[in-house]
């Protein structure tokens, strides 16, 4: 029983591994070939970077993402802190709304939503953050949602104000700490979705990086596949920094306690 | 350690609170003497819960006054109370270690590091936690974490200290651990308290004295023994302790017939009239045995019987009645068996009766 159990765990990571790394694999290998001979090189890497628009779209889609993921926080983290501590009876509500963008197709959002948008928003494409942050959210909202719901946040609170502590301190060094999952897996999915985002974006001709890749694939399959491998590289990239910034504030607490106490 | 500061009085008067059409406080009157632990009782919703939340200033009381010390606190925001609370469970910060937890409430006052290193410490070691300091609330049990929740409350040395069922979420042996361990910390500081539960064992073993509220309201508040023997209303009578509940009817010149006996009726019964069916309510350790000729006597099957070492619970069929529970000496009951027919009598002074 207990093997035929671990057995099948294995399995199934076995294949998990080989659909989701093998083609990784491939692509990365194949990125590195000479185009038209034997051997490995940069020259696709070298071919990017010389890419007429190469660094403009990615500098607009990185700006883009940092604003999704600003704009996300500070829309989504005081509604959901607000929401579980003065309004639960509404959360059914918030949640469904909060499905909503997955189940209008993004064609509809596009130009409803564009119409809606201020004059001087859509002459500029940070209207996108906008969209973007909408279309985000089932996943961004889930992410918040685990988090509190994970603690009693209400209870934490009425404990961090009857031991003395003002609200801006509770926020600070209360809600904000026990959520922290939340926020930054939140603060990822938003970020990631901004970078990739590219229906919305063409719908809307606006040029980030995913449209700019999509032109410039069709010059040349062995440099489209570089372009895969080095979007690839940088979400892991910023996911393990944004790893590496959780896991240091930890340490610190450990730290200054040590001092602290003895 | 020595009491750490001069005690405080706690006082609510005529206090009222509805949440919507429900009325949770009803003109709540309550005294806690200073260094009193005074637990309050009573069935689930009947606003212990609210009472205490508005001592703490978590909720607010639609009228009445809150006064410590004579003080009027209704209007004190919640975190200029110096109130200490502990919670049911989980209140403890996730992302803080014991120590930071205990340190919170210090921090909150701008105290000193040096003077709030050695409270903490002082804490640490009164609820006996000196070496999980460093530890996070995840990798303690769960009585380790409302002895912590404990020590966070009293490190800021608060005029009251309150407790929502704090021992709820523990198991049973735990339960009455840490319960005496609350008892003898309260008094050591002789810290004014105000203890809410569900549980009256618990209630009894640790106030002083205990309150039984009942819809929104304080029904009696006495010493544990004086509620169990002197119930002021039959709602106290039915809700601590055991009792039978026996129909009833009253005869006249204060008298109550009951079974095959006339005794008299508590002075605390009121509202009941003569001739009218009324429900009897009688401890089960207020039953003897007796022999079959005594003229009082009922006879009626043994259904159960428990044995609980000194103590053994007896379980009495008798035709249309629910079953009669009665508590014997286990000495006097040894030869008895399940399927006996046994005569018991009600041996009480006055009984207390109340309508149907
Ligand atoms: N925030 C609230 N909103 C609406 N009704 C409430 C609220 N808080 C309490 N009530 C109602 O007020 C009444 C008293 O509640 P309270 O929590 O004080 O009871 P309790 O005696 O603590 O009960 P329990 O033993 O179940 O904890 C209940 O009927 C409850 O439903
Ligand atoms: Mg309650």
């Amino acid at each position: 029983m207990k093997i035929g159990r671990y057995s099948l765990n294995a399995f199934t990571i076995f294949l998990a591994g080989t659909i989701f790394f093998l083609p990784l694999l491939a692509a990365a290998e194949f990125s590195f070939r000479k185009p038209g001979g034997k051997g490995h090189s940069f020259t696709n890497y070298s071919w990017l970077l010389q890419q007429e628009g190469f660094l403009p779209a990615l500098g607009t889609s990185l700006r883009l993402a940092v604003l999704s993921g600003a704009l996300n926080l500070i829309l989504m983290v005081p509604t959901m802190v607000v929401l579980n501590l003065k309004a639960k009876r509404y959360k059914s509500i918030v949640d469904f709304i909060c499905i909503l963008p997955l189940i209008i197709p993004v064609v509809s959002l596009a130009i409803g939503a564009q119409v809606s948008m201020p004059e001087f928003l859509q002459n500029t494409e940070y209207e996108l953050v906008f969209f973007f942050v909408i279309v985000a959210l089932p996943y961004t909202y889930r992410a918040l949602d685990s988090a509190i719901s994970a603690v009693d946040i209400k209870v934490l609170v009425e404990a961090s104000r009857s031991l003395g502590a003002t609200w801006f301190a509770t926020i600070i060094k209360v809600i904000i700490p026990a959520i922290r999952s939340g926020i930054i897996g939140s603060l990822f999915l938003s970020f990631a979705l901004a970078i990739g985002e590219f229906t919305l974006t063409s719908l809307l001709h606006w040029d980030t990086f995913p449209t700019w890749t999509v032109v410039a694939a069709q010059q040349n399959i062995l440099g489209a596949i570089a372009i895969s491998v080095f979007s690839f590289a940088l979400a892991i990239f910023a996911l393990t920094l944004v790893g590496i910034l959780a896991a240091r504030k930890k340490n610190q607490n450990l730290v200054l306690e040590n001092e602290e106490v003895e | 350690m020595a009491k750490q500061r001069a005690s405080s009085t706690l006082k609510l008067e005529n206090v009222t609170r509805s949440f919507g059409t429900t009325v949770a406080l009803d003109g709540l009157n309550l005294t806690v003497q200073p260094g009193e632990l005074v637990a309050l009782l009573g069935p689930s919703g009947c606003g212990k819960t609210t009472a205490l939340r508005i001592v703490a200033g978590l909720e607010t009381a639609d009228s009445g006054s809150l006064l410590v010390n004579d003080v009027r606190y209704n209007d004190t925001a919640v975190n200029d109370r110096d109130m200490g609370m502990v919670f049911q469970a989980y209140s403890l910060f996730p992302n803080m270690t014991v120590a930071e937890n205990i340190d919170y409430g210090l921090r909150a006052r701008k105290m000193d590091l040096p003077k709030r290193m050695k409270q903490v410490r002082k804490m640490l070691q009164l609820v006996d936690l000196e070496e999980k300091s460093t530890r996070y609330p995840h990798q303690l049990s769960g009585g380790q974490q409302q002895r912590v929740a404990l020590a966070r409350a009293l490190a800021i040395e608060p005029t009251v200290l309150l407790l929502d069922e704090p021992l709820s979420a523990l198991d049973a042996q735990v339960r009455s651990q840490i319960r005496e361990e609350i008892r003898a910390i309260q008094l050591e500081l002789g810290i004014t308290t105000l203890f809410v539960t569900h549980d009256q064992e618990e209630a009894m073993a640790i106030a002083d004295r205990v309150g039984v509220m009942n819809k929104g309201k304080l029904e009696q508040i006495d010493k544990p023994t004086v509620l169990y023997n002197e119930p002021a209303t039959p709602f106290v009578a039915s809700f601590v302790g055991q009792a039978n509940r026996l129909p009833a009817t009253i005869t006249g010149k204060g008298n109550v017939k009951v079974l095959h006996q006339k005794i008299s009726l508590s002075r605390h019964s009121t509202d009941l009239r003569d001739g009218l069916p009324v429900e009897a309510l009688i401890r089960p350790e207020s039953i003897t045995l007796t022999t079959e000729n005594d003229d009082e006597a009922t006879q009626g099957l043994l259904v159960s019987k428990s044995f609980l070492g000194p103590l053994t619970k007896l379980g009495v069929a008798l035709e249309g009645l629910p079953i009669i529970h009665i508590n014997s000496q286990s000495k006097d009951v040894k030869s008895l068996e399940i399927g006996d027919r046994i005569s018991f009598k009600i041996v009480a002074d006055e009984i207390m009766a109340q309508n149907v």
